[in-house]
């Protein structure tokens, strides 16, 4: 799966589909235009997966990120008034310092990945299967699943009585 | 380079411009977006080691799943505490929210 000049090709435009759409999401001045660049990151995260052999996670990353938290900072945005109007009121006084500081802990940590000892890949993928994935979900991480579930029902509970009007 | 490299510098640049957007934006709902970015290139990274390393087991794929369900418990949470910051101080700026300076 792995070989092949195609399987580069694809990457590098899923690759730079994401990087773009990334720094459009932290760049663009309207928070709107974020959002949707936000949403084609999103988007571009899922062809990855597919490229990972992760065709699951790709299909809920497009279920839960693409469609549902996507909504839900929409909702956040249009409920709340941004402002308009020259830079200074978008980045902080210290943007100047963190533009580099960012650019030096990529590179360094782009230099650690690559000269790192990992094993040498396998040609295959190890990526379970649905069936494999959903037996060890409800199997061996049966108690992590539950735990999650109690969490989204108290993070439920907790976003409404957070947002309710208090009178 | 291995394949799992080219993943990883994806996820290591994807996860430095979401720590950009976190550090350097005032709009808070702008911050919550960069970090999502920053979970996205954590999971990249993971489905990358569970799928090239040959010792590695696919718990990296487990892994993902639960990421991504607190992450959408996170960002309800997050935007329900912007929506009430909000209604209090009818901003959603950053520095704005000034209520714990000594």
């Amino acid at each position: 799966m792995t070989g092949g000049t195609w399987y580069w090709v694809l990457f590098g435009l899923c690759a730079a589909w994401v990087i773009v759409c990334g720094i459009g999401v932290v760049a663009l001045r309207n928070i709107v235009h974020s959002a949707v660049s936000m949403v084609f990151c999103f988007l571009g995260v899922a062809f990855i997966y597919v490229l990972l052999n992760a065709e699951l996670l790709a299909v809920i990353q497009i279920l839960i990120y693409v469609g549902a938290i996507s909504v839900v900072i929409l909702f956040g945005i249009m409920l709340t008034e941004h402002p308009r109007g020259r830079l200074g009121l978008f980045f902080n006084r210290q943007s100047i310092f963190v533009l580099p500081l960012v650019v030096a802990t990529m590179l360094g940590f782009v230099a650690l990945a690559v000269s790192a000892k990992l094993p040498p890949s396998g040609s295959e993928s190890h990526n379970p299967a649905l069936e494999v994935l959903s037996k060890a979900l409800f199997n061996e991480y049966v108690y992590p699943f539950e735990l999650v579930s109690v969490v989204l029902l108290a993070a439920m509970v907790g976003a409404i009585l957070l947002a309710r009007r208090e009178d | 380079m291995k394949p799992v490299d080219w993943y990883l510098a994806l996820a290591i640049i994807l996860f430095c411009i979401g720590a950009y957007g976190v550090l350097a934006r005032r709009n808070i709902i702008l911050v919550v977006m960069s970090l999502e970015l920053m979970l996205n290139a954590v999971n990249i990274a993971l489905v990358a080691f569970a799928n090239f390393m040959p010792t590695a087991s696919p718990r990296g794929t487990y892994f993902v799943l639960f990421v991504i369900t607190l992450a959408a418990a996170e960002v309800t949470v997050g935007l329900a505490i912007v929506i009430a910051n909000y209604r209090n101080r009818r901003s959603v700026q950053t520095d704005d929210y000034d209520e714990l300076k000594g």
